[in-house]
């Protein structure tokens, strides 16, 4: 147990570990066997460990359902559903500010200065921005569009969906847990059987 | 017979050769002209001179597709240009097996003719034309091979969109199939029987030949694999893509939407089950005696604070101004006070008492201060002004014994003009 302490830190802290956030820790996790070990540590605490759908990211999930748990899920959950649409947003601005072909993935990388110079010049993505940064997840009370990616960013390495692996450069990396949010999207999306596509339809694709 | 054949055969390739290196000379000689056909589609006849075009198409450089057209480059040129600079926008794949096959058929049987006849010049030179075709066999897949790794290398990044990519992919798995097929014609067993009993051609169509294409033969089974691979991650970046676009536009249209109650659900999906944070925090121990010394360490190694010198005068000045800040206040206060009295001398046009207003208005000022407020404000009048008013003193000896005057009140009016 004792060489997973660092790991073990960072996932009772709350975050998600992926390829991306600890790559080390992350190959430790996929073992089934450091699994074992840390739910059989993590028991007293009532924790345990949590994987989205494909496996490309843990995480600490209640082991024993009890009241208090139940009202910590929901206002987590609540909290969830109110970042969707910010983050999706956020999502499909970053690809078409930087005229991406396909949508932020984990591990793509985001500089600052060009994302600010390409939005600076583009009337529609200015407006876009600014109407993104006031929402109440990101909660920008500036003008300045520097000022407002730079928090947009800043909220969104908080929340664990992008690394900084440099403090004084300013360029992101996309986690792991961007596929987590697609997960919980597309599992809402199944769940309630939204009007939302993904698939092209035949048209598309001739 | 054989001295004139060789010597007719010597003169027709030293023709070949002359022409060949000719028109070889002329693709040099354009090469910035023809490129930029390539680029185009078309030739701009006005970068050349008539005779030049002339002699272009005289090679089959260059040909006008049809009457109304512009001159292009023949296709087995733009072939050549986009092997050589792996251009796979424009790169052809050549799976045709079975034409190539039938000339090593024909050509094995005519080296067998002319060797059963003894003519050995002859049969030296099928067998070189022999063995050219046979590495054009081989030459034909490690070319396709070698198109369809760089396509693969590249993530197809010679085309724009997603769905190009998924389509240029779609493509290549259309041509790597054809190529397999092409493979499955070749019948080793054919090939055996065409060998036998002579060394160079077994070494030629059976050794040489199939090492290379049981190599090519796996290594286009391995492109399979990555191709697929790849169509399946464009697919799902597709299926993201569109995921994110509907769903940010379904709940834009649908603001007060709220999914079901997931965390409450007997049976909880495993995706909202994420716990709250655990910080662990730690303090200082004491009960240990072997970490003594490193916690005296520790606490010596602190940076001390260096004793802040706080001398009186920073703290009476402080004070001051505080003081001065708040008379500052009343001070001001009271002038105001003062010249709302002096404007309603003004107004009133009659005499007015300063004391009387003074507990008419119940202002807070002291009495004393009052009138020296009113008579400071009088003194500070410019000359003109002062004349105006007529200021009469209310006074009073302080009493009898002492003659000095103290001023009981002060009454303020307008001189008459």
């Amino acid at each position: 147990m004792l060489q997973h302490g660092p790991l073990l830190e960072r996932l009772l802290a709350g975050d998600f570990i992926c390829q991306v956030s600890d790559e080390d820790g992350f190959r430790r996790l996929s073992i089934e066997q450091t699994q074992q070990e840390i739910n059989h540590y993590l028991r007293p605490l009532n924790r345990r460990l949590v994987a989205n759908d494909d496996n490309s990211v843990f995480f600490l999930g209640y082991h024993e359902l009890t009241k208090e748990a139940r009202e910590q899920l929901s206002s987590q959950f609540a909290l969830t559903v109110q970042s969707l649409l910010p983050l999706l947003e956020w999502l499909q601005l970053v690809q078409e500010t930087m005229g991406r072909d396909s949508a932020l993935t984990a591990g793509d990388t985001i500089k600052l200065q060009e994302f600010i110079l390409r939005t600076e010049d583009n009337q529609s993505l200015r407006q876009r921005l600014n109407q993104l940064a006031g929402d109440r997840f990101f909660n920008s009370q500036s003008e300045q569009l520097d000022n407002q990616i730079k928090l947009i960013f800043r909220r969104l390495k908080e929340h664990g969906y992008l690394l900084q692996p440099h403090h004084d450069r300013q360029y992101y990396i996309v986690t792991g847990k961007i596929d987590y949010l697609i997960d919980v999207i597309r599992f809402i999306r199944d769940e309630e059987h939204l009007p939302v596509d993904d698939t092209p339809t035949q048209e598309a694709l001739i | 017979m054989a001295p004139t054949d060789s010597g007719s055969s010597t003169s027709t390739a030293s023709n070949l050769f002359t022409i060949g290196a000719e028109r070889l000379a002329l693709l040099g000689k354009h090469h910035k002209a023809l490129m930029q056909g390539y680029l185009d589609g078309f030739i701009d006849e006005t970068a050349f001179s008539e005779g030049a075009l002339k002699k272009l198409i005289a090679a089959r450089i260059l040909w006008r597709p049809d009457e109304q057209q512009a001159l292009a480059l023949r296709p087995l040129v733009s072939e050549l240009i986009a092997s050589m600079v792996a251009d796979e926008n424009r790169r052809q794949i050549n799976a045709d097996v079975a034409e190539k096959l039938e000339q090593i058929r024909n050509r094995v049987q005519a080296y067998r003719d002319a060797q059963y006849k003894g003519d050995y010049s002859v049969a030296e030179l099928q067998l070189q034309r022999l063995t050219e075709h046979v590495h054009d066999l081989s030459g034909q897949f490690e070319e396709a091979i070698d198109s369809l790794w760089h396509r693969l290398n590249s993530d197809f990044g010679f085309v724009a969109s997603l769905d190009d990519k998924i389509r240029e992919n779609e493509r290549a798995q259309k041509q790597l199939r054809r190529l397999l097929d092409g493979l499955v014609l070749l019948d080793f067993s054919e090939l055996i029987e065409l060998a036998e009993g002579n060394n160079h051609l077994r070494k030629l169509l059976v050794s040489q030949l199939q090492n290379q294409l049981s190599s090519h033969h796996s290594s286009l089974l391995e492109v399979q694999k990555r191709l697929v691979e790849l169509l399946a991650k464009f697919r799902q970046q597709q299926a993201r893509s569109m995921l994110i676009t509907n769903m940010a536009a379904f709940l834009r249209q649908h603001p007060k939407y709220q999914p079901a109650d997931y965390p409450n659900r007997s049976e909880l999906p495993q995706l909202f089950n994420q716990a709250a944070a655990i910080k662990p925090q730690a303090a200082i121990a004491l009960d240990k005696a072997s970490e003594r010394q490193i916690l005296a360490e520790l606490v010596r190694a602190l940076p001390r604070h260096k004793a802040v010198q706080l001398s009186d005068t920073p703290a009476a000045s402080f004070g001051q101004q505080w003081q001065d800040e708040a008379i500052a206040a009343r001070q001001q206060a009271l002038k105001t006070d003062v010249e709302n009295f002096y404007l309603r001398v003004i107004d009133h046009g009659g005499k007015l008492s300063a004391l009387e207003y003074l507990a008419q208005q119940q202002l807070e000022w002291d009495s004393e201060i009052w009138l020296y407020q009113i008579i400071a404000e009088y003194q500070a009048l410019p000359q003109e002004e002062k004349q105006m008013f007529a200021i009469i003193r209310d006074e009073a000896p302080a009493s009898s014994m002492n003659q000095l005057l103290l001023i009981r009140d002060i009454s303020l009016g307008l001189k008459a003009a």
